[in-house]
């Protein structure tokens, strides 16, 4: 994705492209959706073990933090992931380590980080309900004092892992502010109902907070001053969807080259024909901008640099977008076999689309470049 | 600034830590010079303008005056020494731009220092360097490109201007057009058929030609956006001494690539020498000017407008960030220069959907405004409703690039490529010797 990788980064690409060929390829999310089963624990955990949710994790607590680059060698391995339309739920469970490391207490991060490393445990992240401002606003859930702790009430929509999850990070509305908690995704009260979902690979849910009472435990930072954590997790989630989405959109482009290529009509190569070959440049470049953003939004995000609330919606705007444009149009181009379920393509289709719409739609990441430019 | 389209006169950024002691020294001394001879870079002053003859005037003198001084001249640095340069590596010159920033630098001889000096360096023989190239460096010549004809300017192999010898001269016939600057020229690179009965690449030579030849009739095209930067050439028995001819006779098409290569390397990296420097990373900084029309048109609360200017800034960063990826990527090996194509691609695309939502966001404001409105307003500029993409390459033939230089595509069928070009099919109008 960047082109300025340096020698480890290389090396973690290199290693987690073979690690997914071997372990992951596409044909196990098939296998996967065919049987209408969760993700393979075996490969997360050996995933893990190669580093993907230890790079945001202190070593103190089991993890690779201080000798690792963070968001910009996660990202590698994200969009990694994304060649495969890798099931697992890598997105979900490195929001929640690198929210955990970044506000909890020793006490916290010595519970929930050292198996989040590992691969033993699971987080998803409910941050907001349903809308057009859907996976970037909080608000859906409230928290409000009650005895040493809180009482939660509402509901998060589009819950990435909820259903696998051992752990919740709960991000709510506290009277004016934003207060955030972990808590147990077994704790009473909570309810977490699967949603049917286009992308075979993704596995959403609907989770319900009905009066959860959480300890003073559950707390992860201070009460109501959670919106400046909340604005550097969405960053670091977002820098992470939209590797993954270049890496899906990246890999459907590259074997549609190989189609247009190989299939013959009217005695010529299709993509020897401008209707075709002219469509596929303005593809190429799109997906360009969308390497470009995707790598400025992670380098910015680690560097904690003034634009990255701008750079992550830039990226995502034009990673949603171009993604889901390209291999659409990547389907048009294979004719009859794209439309089978036999071929891989929707699977990438799925994901793009997926990807385009969660954590923010282009729209509600348009409004909020509005408002971060002052209109 | 990223998405500032003027140059930008902010904060200096340097690579002065990389610098070995000899490096360090000649970049003192520009430092030094640059603070007394040249003039500051003004953010409203065009690079290139070649209408504005007061300025391609001064662009003369400064080029004349930093070669004077010792620094090569524009683009000089790298120049071998017996061509009027100083033969230093490519990282003075980096150096020389670094300085350069706050400065004025003679953007006028671009076309001469991106285009012309690689193409003698590569085609010339030893004379015609000896003679060319210190005339660019020390001011003396500004040139042309003599390339599209009236005829049609995407497929440059089919020129129809006609070159016959007669003795050791070479007798010139026919006209140029969209020639950049051509009034202001004293030489140019033209391309002339000199054989139509080899196949259309095979029968092409390329001509050092005297633009103040009295056979040379030079006249600027008035364009719909206004302005006339653009020239069109009649040519009428120009002359051309043998010696002038550039690189082999009938080898013309070997001259126009590296013609080419060049100018796309030159636009990859960014045309204008010194004005935006790739090395240097900036942040995104979100344009104030589009809230400012959205606040004067009065649709600044209004949803879909503000959908439409989210979008804006997502194509102006996203333009800029991938010619800052291309351009990386080149320099390190990534991508072939090839690439570059996909930056100038990119710009047109994203210049024609800026333009759209502009005209969506302005309604009628951006057809019509009071006499006293000025600069806040979208304005009626022809430039800001039309969508047209043609100089430097049309959008079809940078679509042809990318997709066949950079992806690899297979090319179209055309007439079987060893038929003589005068028996091509060819416009009504065509004269073919």
């Amino acid at each position: 994705m960047d082109v300025t990788l340096n020698e480890d980064q290389t090396m973690l690409q290199d290693m987690t492209r073979r690690f997914l060929e071997d372990r992951s390829p596409i044909t196990a999310l098939r296998k996967q959706a065919d049987n209408d089963g969760g993700f393979d624990r075996d490969v997360w955990k050996d995933g893990a073990e190669l580093g993907w949710v230890a790079l945001f994790v202190p070593e103190d607590n089991g993890g690779i933090a201080e000798s690792a680059g963070g968001v910009a060698d996660a990202v590698v391995v994200a969009e990694e992931l994304g060649r495969v339309v890798f099931s697992g739920p890598f997105l979900s469970t490195c929001a929640v380590a690198d929210a955990i490391a970044r506000s909890g207490s020793a006490e916290q991060r010595d519970a929930h980080l050292p198996g989040l490393a590992a691969g033993d445990t699971f987080g998803a992240w409910c941050l907001s309900g349903r809308g057009p401002m859907a996976g970037m606003d909080a608000g859906s859930v409230t928290a409000a004092q009650s005895g040493g702790g809180h009482e939660l009430n509402g509901f998060a929509a589009f819950v990435q892992d909820a259903g696998d999850a051992d752990l919740l990070l709960v991000t709510a509305r506290d009277g004016d502010g934003i207060s955030q908690f972990v808590i147990p995704a077994g704790t009473a009260g909570v309810s977490i109902e699967p949603m049917e979902a286009l992308d075979l690979g993704r596995r959403l849910s609907v989770v319900t907070f009905n009066g959860v009472k959480t300890d003073a435990n559950a707390l992860l930072g201070e009460a109501g001053k959670g919106a400046d954590a909340l604005e550097k997790q969405l960053q670091v989630l977002l820098a992470l969807q939209c590797a993954e989405t270049v890496g899906v959109a990246d890999r459907a482009f590259e074997f549609t080259l190989e189609w247009v290529n190989d299939r013959y009509a009217f005695g010529r190569q299709i993509g020897s024909y401008q209707g075709l070959k002219h469509r596929l440049a303005r593809h190429c470049g799109h997906l360009e901008g969308a390497k470009a953003a995707a790598a400025h939004a992670a380098t910015a995000v680690q560097s904690g640099a003034s634009d990255a609330a701008i750079a992550v919606s830039i990226a995502k705007s034009q990673c949603g977008r171009a993604a889901t444009e390209i291999i659409r149009d990547c389907l048009q181009m294979h004719g009859g076999i794209g439309l089978t379920w036999e071929h891989d393509i929707h699977l990438y289709l799925r994901r793009a689309v997926s990807n385009e719409q969660l954590w923010g739609s282009p729209a509600a990441h348009h409004e909020r470049l509005c408002q971060l430019a002052g209109v | 600034m990223l998405n500032s389209p003027s140059p930008s006169t902010g904060e200096v950024v340097t690579t002065e830590d990389r610098d070995t002691d000899e490096q360090r020294a000649f970049r003192l001394k520009a430092r030094d010079w640059m603070k007394d001879n040249l003039p500051p870079r003004l953010p409203d002053e065009a690079a290139n303008a070649f209408e504005d003859l007061e300025l391609v005037a001064r662009d003369r003198e400064l080029q004349t005056k930093i070669h004077a001084a010792g620094f090569g001249g524009l683009q000089g640095i790298p120049v071998p020494v017996e061509y009027g340069g100083l033969g230093l590596d490519q990282r003075f010159e980096d150096i020389f731009f670094e300085e350069a920033t706050p400065y004025r630098l003679p953007w006028h001889f671009g076309n001469a220092t991106n285009i012309v000096i690689p193409c003698l360096l590569e085609h010339g023989t030893e004379e015609q360097k000896r003679k060319y190239l210190p005339k660019i460096l020390d001011g003396t010549h500004y040139w042309a490109q003599l390339l599209s004809e009236p005829s049609g300017g995407s497929d440059l192999a089919g020129v129809l201007t006609r070159a016959e010898k007669r003795g050791d001269t070479w007798i010139l016939n026919g006209s140029k057009v969209w020639t950049s600057g051509g009034h202001i020229c004293d030489m140019g690179l033209c391309l002339a058929r000199t054989d139509a009965s080899l196949r259309k690449h095979a029968g092409l030579t390329m001509f050092l030609v005297d633009m103040h030849h009295p056979g040379m009739t030079v006249n600027q095209i008035e364009l719909v956006m206004g302005g006339a930067d653009f020239c069109q050439e009649f040519l009428d028995d120009v002359e051309v001494p043998d010696e002038d001819v550039l690189g082999e006779v009938n080898g013309g098409w070997k001259v126009a690539g590296t013609q080419l290569v060049s100018e796309r390397k030159g636009m990859a990296r960014g045309w204008f020498v010194g004005l935006n420097r790739a090395e240097v990373l900036d942040g995104i900084e979100l344009s104030e000017r589009y809230g400012m029309i959205a606040k004067h048109v009065g649709v600044e609360k209004d949803p879909q407008a503000r959908q439409l200017l989210g979008e804006v800034f997502v194509y102006d960063t996203v333009k800029d960030l991938i010619g800052k990826r291309i351009n990386a990527g080149i320099r390190n090996g990534t991508f072939t220069p090839e690439a570059g194509s996909i930056s100038s691609l990119m710009s047109s695309v994203f210049d024609i959907d800026r333009t759209r939502l502009l005209s969506a966001l302005a309604g009628p404001e951006g057809i019509a405004a009071s006499p006293d409105e000025g600069e806040l307003s979208i304005g009626i500029g022809m430039s800001r409703v039309t969508t047209h993409r043609i100089g430097g390459g049309t959008l079809e033939m940078q679509l042809n690039l990318v997709a066949e230089r950079h992806l690899g595509l297979p090319r179209e069928l055309g007439p079987a490529p060893d038929t003589p070009f005068n028996q091509l099919k060819a416009n009504k109008t065509a004269k073919i010797a």
